[in-house]
C-alpha cells in the first residue's frame, strides 16, 4: 500500500463539537472510535476498503487507544475474530464487501450468532449492489434472517449513519446478538458532515489487558448448548432486540409537518432508500425539499427484525401501503403481509414489487416511477395527482429525443486493465497460443484479471469466487482431452486458493495448469498488501513468498516468467500443455502492479531530474508512415494508451494506431508486434534527460555521420 | 420560518468521467467551495472497479440557500440523478456526453452541458479493422439541441497546456458558466486548499473559466495532413480538378517509392478510368471514381516491402517526427529502437520470382514459411543500425525484379480491369469495386487475410455474380464493411451467404492439438 491516508487520519482525531467533513465510510470509522471498540478487522473490497486502509495508517491513534487492528486473511477470518466478544465484554467491529464477503464469512457468523455475544459486535458490510457493483447481485438480508443477526440500513446522511453505528453496539449488547450495518455503495462514498464526539478508549484493550479466561460451556457451539442457544435466540434475544429498537426509536415516522398529509395511504421504505423516496415525492409535487411529505412514511433504519407493534400502528386505518424494498426476494413485503394477515387487518392493500421492479438498483428514476404508479392506483384522499402524467412524459421524452439525434447506440466503456498493467501481456500471450492450439478451457478467478473476459481478449469461461479458480477447474480438467488452464491472482491465492485450490489439486493429482498473477497486491480493491507483497510495513512479516509456499505444498513443476516477455509466456504455456509431467503445473506470472510501481517510481524520477541527474525516459510509438491502420495490434493489447488517431497521410482514410502520452513504456505493444509478427511500425524511444557529456558527444557524432548519409527529401508542405 | 421563501429544489450536478481523470477531485472542489459559502451540499460516487479506465459518474447536490437561514432544518438530498432533473451535466469526454444524453440527463428546460470535445476511444472503436470511431459530429449536434446551454471545447488540450489534469479545466468551465451560486474566488480557494499541484490546477481553472465565460475562443484544429507540394503538369492537363490533390500526391508518392517511370505508370493506369468517369457524367459526383481509384491505386502501388520500410524508417523527417511525438527537448538525445521481425515471407518478397518460388516451396514443405521469423531490435539512430536500414533501402532499383512486385502488379491490373469494365456502364458499381482495395492492408497474416477477402469479393460478387448491377453495388459495399468489421473473415462469408454464395470453410489454422499423455500414466 504505497498510498497514504494522512488527511483521513487527521479526521479521526476530531474531538467533541468539531465538524467532520468527509465520506460516509470514513464517518463510520470515526463512529467506531467514538463507540470505544477494542478491536477492528476485516477484508478489503469496494466499497468499504477505506476503513481498513485508514485505520492501518492511523497506528498512532490505535496505539494510544490500545485498539487491536488486523487485516484478516479473509472475511471468514474477520468474522471468527468477533469470537473475542463471545466471552468478554469488549466491542469489536469487522468490515467487508457483501454479499460475496458474507458468503465467505457465514460459517463463522452462524457459530458466532448461535453462541451470542457479551460485547457489542458490529459487522459493517458494503452492499455491493446496483450501478458500480463488481460482483453477483444478491441481498445480505437473508443472512440476518437465517442466523438471527440484526440488520441496520440507516438513512443515507452522516449524522444518522454515525448514530446507528453507536446504537448498533448498544443493540448488540442489549440482545447479545451481532449486528450488521449495511451501507450501499453510494452511501459509503456519500460526502457530507456531522458533529464529532471524542474517541473513547475501550475498557478492555492492549493497554488494559484481560486477566482471567472465561469458560462457559453454554457459549460453546456443541450440543446440548446449541439447542439452548437456539431457544435463547427466539425467546430472549429477539424480544430484547425488538424492545430496544422501539424504546430508542431507531425506526422513524415522517408525516409532513405544515402540510395536510393523506391519512389513508402510507409508504414503508428501507432507511437506505428514504432520500430516493423523498426526492420521488418531491418530483411528484408531494413533498418539499426538507422531506415534509404529504404521504406518511415509516422509515426502517432497522430492516431486521421488524417491530410488529410499529408496523401495525402505521398501517392502522390505511387503505393502501407501498413498500419500497430493494432487491429480491421481497422479505419485508412478505413479512408485513403476514403480520397484517395475522392481525386480520383486511382493509389495507399492500403494494411493492407489483409497481416496482423485483431486481436492480432503486435509483431515483425507478423509485419515482414506482411511487407514481402507486399514487395513481391508490388515489390518496385529498391529494392533487394531476402532476403525475406530466412527469412520466418528461422522463420518456428526454431519452427518445436523444436516441433519435444520436442515431446509433453509444459503445460501452467497461473497466479494463490500466496502462502498462502486467496482467494484460499474459492474456496477449494466451491469445497467441490459442491461435496455434485452438481455444482451451480457462477457469478464471476474482481480481483485475477477470477483465480478461471483456474485449479485446474475451478469455475466461467461468468465475466461481475469490481464490476458487483452481477448485472450479478440477472436474473440468479431467473431462478434456487436453489440459486446461486456471488463472488466479496472488490476492486470491492467499485468500483461499492456497488450500481449496493448490493443496487440493496437488493432493488429488490434478493434471491441470495454474497461472498465478503475481503483481504483489490485491490490486482490484485498492492495492492493499498481502503476505507476498514486495514492501511491508514494520507491522507485517516480510519473508512469505508464493514460490516457497508452493514448494512446501509439494508442487514439483513450477516456472516463473516475466509478464512482459510475451513470447516466453506463450512458450511456457505451450510447454505446460505438452509436458509429460503428471500433476499440477504452476506458472507464476511476475510483474508488479503498474499503479503501485508508478506511485513509487514517479516521485523518485522527479527527484533525480530535479537534482540534475541522468534519467532515461522510455516510451513507445507507432510510425504513421508504415502503419496501415488495420489495428491488429490493438486487438491483441487493448492498452488505453495504444489508441488511434487520424492518419497524417492524405491518402489513408482509416485512422492509424497511435501511442499517446499516457504510455509508461512497459513495452507490451512492441513485444506483441514481435510475438505475433504484426508489423514493423513499433519503435521504442529512449529519451536521455539531463544527458551527460558522453551522451552529448556520442549523439553529436551519430547525428553528423547519419546526417551525411541521409538522402535529401522533398519537404512536406 | 416559512418555507415558501426558500428555493423549492436543489441544484443538481452530474459529472461523467473516466477512471483516473480526477472526477472525484472535481466533486471535492465543488463541495469545498459550496461549504465555504455556507450552502448545504452533498456528493456521491460509484468508483468501485470502474476506476480502472471505465466510465464512472459523480453526483453532487447543492441547496442554494445558506445554512444560517435554515435553522435546524436540512434539505433531503438524493444519491442518484434523475432524468430531466439535472441542472449541470459535466462530461470529461465527448462520447460520455452522448451517453448522458441517451440516459435523459440532458434536457432543454434545465440542463447546462459542459463537455470536453476531445475523444478517448473505447476498445470497440479502436479494435475495428477500418474506422470504428463514433461520429463526433452527431454528438455535438445533439448537444446543441438537447441542452439548454452547451459549453463545448477541447479541455484536454487546455489541461495539457497548463500541465494539469482535465478536472481543473472542467472546474474552471463550471465556474465560468455562472450556473452555480459560487463566486470565482471561492472556487480558486478550494483548489488552493487541495493537496498538490495547486499552481498548475489554478492555471487550468483560469483557462477553463475564460473559455466558458466566452472571454477566449478556441481555434478549431484542422486535420493535419502532410501533403507533398508537387504540381504535376500531366495531372493538371488530363485529369479533373477535383482529383488533382490526390493524384499529385500519388505521383509524388510513387516517384518517391520507385522512380519517375513508376509515377507515370500510375497516371497511365488512371487515364482510361478518368476518361470513362467523364463520359459517364462523373462530374456530378465530383469525379469520385477517379479520386478514390487514384487514392487506393497510389497506396497499393507504394506497398510496404522490406526496402520501403527500411527507407521510411531511416529518413531525417522521420527522426524529427519521433522527437516531436515523444516530446523530447532540443538538448535531449533520443535513441530509436525499431521492433522488426522479418521472416521467409519478407525475404521471398524481395527475391526474383524463380528463387522466391523455390524458397517458399522448400519452407512450405517443412511448414516453416511462417516460423523462421527472427525478432531484431534495430537502433536506427545508431550508426550500424542506420547503415543496415540504408543498405536495404539501397535495393530500391532492383525492386522491379522482385517477386512481390510482379505479384502486386498482376493483382492491381486485374482490379483496375474490373473497375474500368464496369465504369463503362455503371459508375457507382465501379466505385464500389474501386473502394474494395481498402481491405488490403497490414503485414504478414493480417495482409494475407485482407488479400483473401479482397479476392473473395472479386471472385464472387464482381466476376461470378448473377446479380444485377444495382443489387451488386449494394452487395459489394455490404461485403466490404463486413470484411473490415471482422478480420477473421467470417463476417464476410456471412454477408456473402445472404446472396446465396456458399460460405468457404473456416481458414484452416496450423493447429497443434496438445493431447495430454494417457491417464493411466497419471498414477506415476
Amino acid at each position: 500500500m504505497e498510498r497514504s491516508f494522512e488527511a483521513e487520519v487527521e479526521l479521526l482525531k476530531l474531538g467533541r463539537g468539531q465538524a467532520f467533513h468527509g465520506e460516509g465510510i470514513l464517518a463510520v470509522t470515526k463512529a467506531l472510535l467514538q463507540s470505544g471498540v477494542s478491536y477492528v478487522g476485516g477484508y478489503q473490497g469496494a466499497p468499504v476498503s477505506h476503513i481498513m486502509d485508514v485505520l492501518s495508517d492511523a497506528r498512532e491513534i490505535m496505539d494510544e487507544l490500545g485498539i487491536h487492528i488486523e487485516t484478516n486473511a479473509s472475511e471468514a477470518g474477520a468474522a471468527a475474530m468477533l469470537g473475542a466478544s463471545i466471552n468478554y465484554p469488549m466491542r469489536g467491529a469487522v468490515v467487508w464487501k457483501s454479499t460475496v464477503g458474507t458468503n465467505v464469512a457465514s460459517d463463522a457468523l452462524s457459530n458466532l450468532a448461535s453462541a451470542g455475544v457479551k460485547g457489542g459486535a458490529l459487522i459493517v458490510i458494503g452492499e455491493d449492489y446496483g450501478e458500480g457493483a463488481s460482483a453477483i447481485q444478491e441481498r445480505s438480508h437473508a443472512f440476518a434472517m437465517k442466523s438471527q443477526l440484526w440488520m441496520l440500513d440507516p438513512r443515507p446522511n452522516l449524522p444518522t449513519i454515525v448514530h446507528m453505528v453507536e446504537k448498533g453496539f448498544e443493540l448488540s449488547e442489549a440482545s447479545n446478538t451481532p449486528v450488521f450495518l449495511a451501507l450501499r455503495i453510494r452511501a459509503c462514498h456519500l460526502h457530507g458532515s456531522f458533529e464529532a464526539k471524542d474517541n473513547r478508549s475501550p475498557l478492555i484493550s492492549r493497554r488494559h489487558l484481560l486477566q482471567n479466561p472465561d469458560f462457559d460451556f453454554g457459549r460453546v457451539c456443541l450440543p446440548p448448548s446449541t439447542y439452548a442457544q437456539e431457544k435463547h435466540k427466539t425467546e430472549v434475544r429477539w424480544p430484547a432486540a425488538v424492545k430496544f429498537i422501539r424504546e430508542h426509536g431507531l425506526n422513524e415516522f415522517f408525516a409532513g409537518a405544515g402540510t395536510q398529509p393523506s391519512d389513508d395511504v402510507g409508504i414503508i421504505c428501507q432507511g437506505g432508500l428514504y432520500n430516493a423516496t423523498i426526492r420521488a415525492l418531491q418530483q411528484l409535487g408531494l413533498s418539499d425539499s426538507f422531506g415534509a411529505t404529504k404521504i406518511p412514511i415509516y422509515c426502517l433504519n432497522v430492516t431486521y427484525p421488524l417491530v410488529p407493534e410499529e408496523v401495525m400502528q402505521f398501517c392502522a386505518g390505511k387503505r393502501a401501503l407501498l413498500i419500497i424494498e430493494e432487491g429480491q426476494p421481497a422479505y419485508i413485503e412478505d413479512a408485513v403481509l403476514a403480520m397484517l394477515r395475522r392481525q386480520e387487518v383486511i382493509g389495507a392493500k399492500v403494494h411493492g414489487k407489483d409497481v416496482l421492479p423485483s431486481a436492480g438498483e432503486y435509483t431515483n428514476e425507478v423509485v419515482l416511477t414506482g411511487v407514481a404508479r402507486f399514487v395513481e392506483t391508490s388515489a390518496p384522499r385529498g391529494l392533487d395527482t394531476a402532476y403525475i402524467p406530466k412527469v412520466h412524459q418528461r422522463l420518456a421524452a428526454a431519452k427518445s429525443a436523444a436516441a433519435e439525434l444520436l442515431g446509433a447506440p453509444i459503445p460501452p466503456r467497461q473497466p479494463g486493465f490500466c496502462v502498462g498493467c502486467p496482467e494484460r501481456p499474459v492474456f496477449s500471450a494466451m491469445k497467441l497460443v490459442e491461435r496455434e492450439t485452438g481455444a482451451f478451457h480457462i477457469s478464471a478467478d476474482i481480481g483485475c484479471h477477470t477483465f480478461s473476459a471483456l474485449a479485446p481478449f474475451n478469455i475466461g469461461n467461468t468465475v466461481l469466487g475469490y481464490g476458487l479458480g483452481l477448485a472450479s477447474n478440477s472436474a473440468v480438467d479431467s473431462m478434456f482431452g487436453r489440459r486446461t488452464v486456471t488463472i488466479m491472482g496472488d490476492g486470491g491465492f492467499w485468500h483461499n486458493g492456497l488450500t481449496s485450490g493448490v493443496a487440493n489439486a496437488v493432493f488429488n493429482k490434478n493434471d491441470g495448469i495454474l497461472l498465478i498473477m503475481k503483481n504483489g497486491y490485491t490490486s482490484a480493491t485498492g492495492t492493499q498488501n498481502i503476505p507476498s507483497s514486495p514492501h511491508q510495513t514494520e507491522y507485517k512479516s516480510r519473508d512469505m513468498g508464493i514460490e516457497k509456499t508452493l514448494a512446501g505444498l509439494g508442487v514439483k513443476w513450477m516456472k516463473t516468467v516475466h509478464n512482459y516477455r510475451v513470447s516466453d509466456m506463450a512458450k511456457t504455456l505451450k510447454e505446460a500443455m505438452t509436458s509429460s509431467f503428471q500433476g499440477l503445473k504452476v506458472i507464476i506470472a511476475e510483474g508488479e502492479c503498474q499503479l503501485e510501481r508508478q506511485r513509487r517510481i514517479r516521485p523518485q524520477n522527479a527527484e533525480r531530474l530535479g537534482r540534475g541527474q541522468r534519467v532515461v525516459r522510455e516510451r513507445f510509438g507507432v510510425d504513421d508512415d508504415t502503419c496501415s491502420g488495420d489495428h491488429s495490434c490493438i486487438r491483441l493489447s487493448g492498452c488505453p494508451s495504444l489508441t488511434v488517431k487520424p492518419s497524417t497521410d492524405p491518402l489513408k482514410l482509416d485512422p492509424v494506431a497511435h501511442v499517446n502520452n499516457g504510455c509508461v513504456g512497459c513495452g507490451l505493444c512492441g513485444e506483441v508486434a514481435h510475438a505475433a509478427i504484426l508489423c514493423p511500425s513499433f519503435y521504442r524511444a529512449e529519451i536521455v534527460q539531463n544527458p551527460g557529456a558522453w551522451d552529448r558527444f556520442l549523439h553529436l557524432v551519430r547525428q553528423t555521420l547519419i546526417g551525411w548519409l541521409q538522402p535529401q527529401e522533398r519537404k512536406a508542405a | 420560518m416559512n418555507t415558501s421563501a426558500l428555493p423549492d429544489r436543489p441544484v443538481t450536478i452530474l459529472i461523467a468521467a473516466l477512471g483516473g481523470e480526477g472526477g472525484g477531485v472535481l466533486a471535492d472542489w465543488i463541495i469545498a467551495a459550496a461549504a465555504s459559502q455556507d450552502y448545504p451540499v452533498q456528493s456521491t460516487s460509484i468508483p468501485g472497479v470502474a476506476q480502472r479506465t471505465g466510465a464512472t459518474t459523480y453526483y453532487v447536490e447543492l441547496y442554494p440557500a445558506h445554512i444560517a437561514e435554515l435553522g435546524d432544518r436540512r434539505p433531503v438530498m438524493a444519491l442518484t440523478p434523475a432524468p430531466s432533473y439535472v441542472d449541470v451535466m459535466i462530461s470529461s469526454e465527448l462520447l460520455e456526453a452522448g451517453r448522458a444524453m441517451l440516459n435523459g440527463f440532458v434536457t432543454p428546460e434545465r440542463t447546462t452541458l459542459i463537455a470536453s470535445t476531445h475523444r478517448i476511444y473505447t476498445v470497440a472503436e479502436r479494435m475495428h479493422m477500418g474506422d470504428g470511431r463514433f461520429d463526433s459530429e452527431r454528438i455535438l449536434k445533439a448537444a446543441q439541441t438537447m441542452a439548454k446551454r452547451a459549453i463545448l471545447f477541447d479541455m484536454q488540450d487546455l489541461a495539457e497546456r497548463s500541465g494539469t489534469v482535465i478536472s481543473a479545466v472542467l472546474f474552471g468551465a463550471l465556474a465560468g458558466s455562472g450556473v452555480l451560486p459560487l463566486p470565482r474566488a471561492a472556487c480558486e480557494e478550494a483548489i488552493r486548499k487541495g493537496v498538490q499541484g495547486a499552481a498548475a490546477s489554478l492555471k487550468g481553472f483560469e483557462l477553463g473559466y475564460s473559455y466558458a465565460s466566452g472571454e477566449a475562443k478556441q481555434a478549431t484544429p484542422e486535420e493535419l495532413k502532410r501533403w507533398r507540394a508537387a504540381p504535376s503538369e500531366r495531372v493538371r492537363k488530363i485529369f479533373p480538378a477535383e482529383a488533382h490533390p490526390i493524384l499529385e500526391e500519388g505521383v509524388a508518392r510513387l516517384a518517391d517509392f520507385q522512380d519517375r517511370d513508376y509515377a507515370s505508370l500510375y497516371l497511365d493506369r488512371l487515364e482510361p478510368i478518368a476518361k470513362l468517369d467523364r463520359e459517364q457524367g462523373g462530374g456530378a459526383s465530383g469525379y469520385k471514381l477517379t479520386c478514390e481509384t487514384g487514392r487506393f491505386l497510389a497506396l497499393w502501388m507504394s506497398y510496404e516491402d522490406l526496402i520501403r520500410v527500411a527507407d521510411l524508417k531511416s529518413r531525417r523527417s522521420r527522426f524529427e517526427r519521433v522527437r516531436a511525438e515523444v516530446e523530447a527537448k532540443p538538448h535531449e538525445p533520443v535513441h530509436i529502437i525499431e521492433y522488426l521481425k522479418p521472416g521467409v515471407e519478407e525475404a521471398a518478397a524481395v527475391l526474383p520470382p524463380f528463387l522466391s518460388k523455390r524458397l517458399l516451396a522448400w519452407t512450405g514443405k517443412r511448414g516453416l514459411t511462417y516460423k523462421l521469423n527472427v525478432g531484431i531490435y534495430v537502433k536506427s539512430t545508431g550508426v550500424i543500425g542506420f547503415l543496415m536500414l540504408r543498405t536495404l533501402a539501397a535495393l530500391r532499383p532492383l525492386r522491379r525484379m522482385s517477386a512481390r512486385y510482379v505479384e502486386e502488379q498482376a493483382l492491381i491490373e486485374r482490379w483496375l480491369r474490373t473497375v474500368s469494365d464496369t465504369a463503362g456502364r455503371d459508375l457507382s458499381l465501379a466505385l464500389e469495386i474501386g473502394l474494395c482495395a481498402r481491405i488490403i492492408k497490414g503485414y504478414g497474416e493480417t495482409h494475407r487475410r485482407g488479400k483473401a477477402s479482397f479476392l473473395r469479393i472479386l471472385d464472387t460478387l464482381v466476376d461470378g455474380s448473377t446479380l444485377d448491377d444495382r443489387a451488386r453495388t449494394a452487395a459489394i459495399s455490404k461485403a466490404r464493411d463486413a470484411a473490415l468489421a471482422d478480420p477473421e473473415g467470417r463476417g464476410l462469408e456471412n454477408s456473402l451467404a445472404t446472396h446465396g454464395i456458399a460460405a468457404l470453410p473456416p481458414q484452416p489454422k496450423p493447429i497443434r492439438f496438445m493431447r495430454r499423455p494417457p491417464p493411466d500414466r497419471r498414477a506415476a
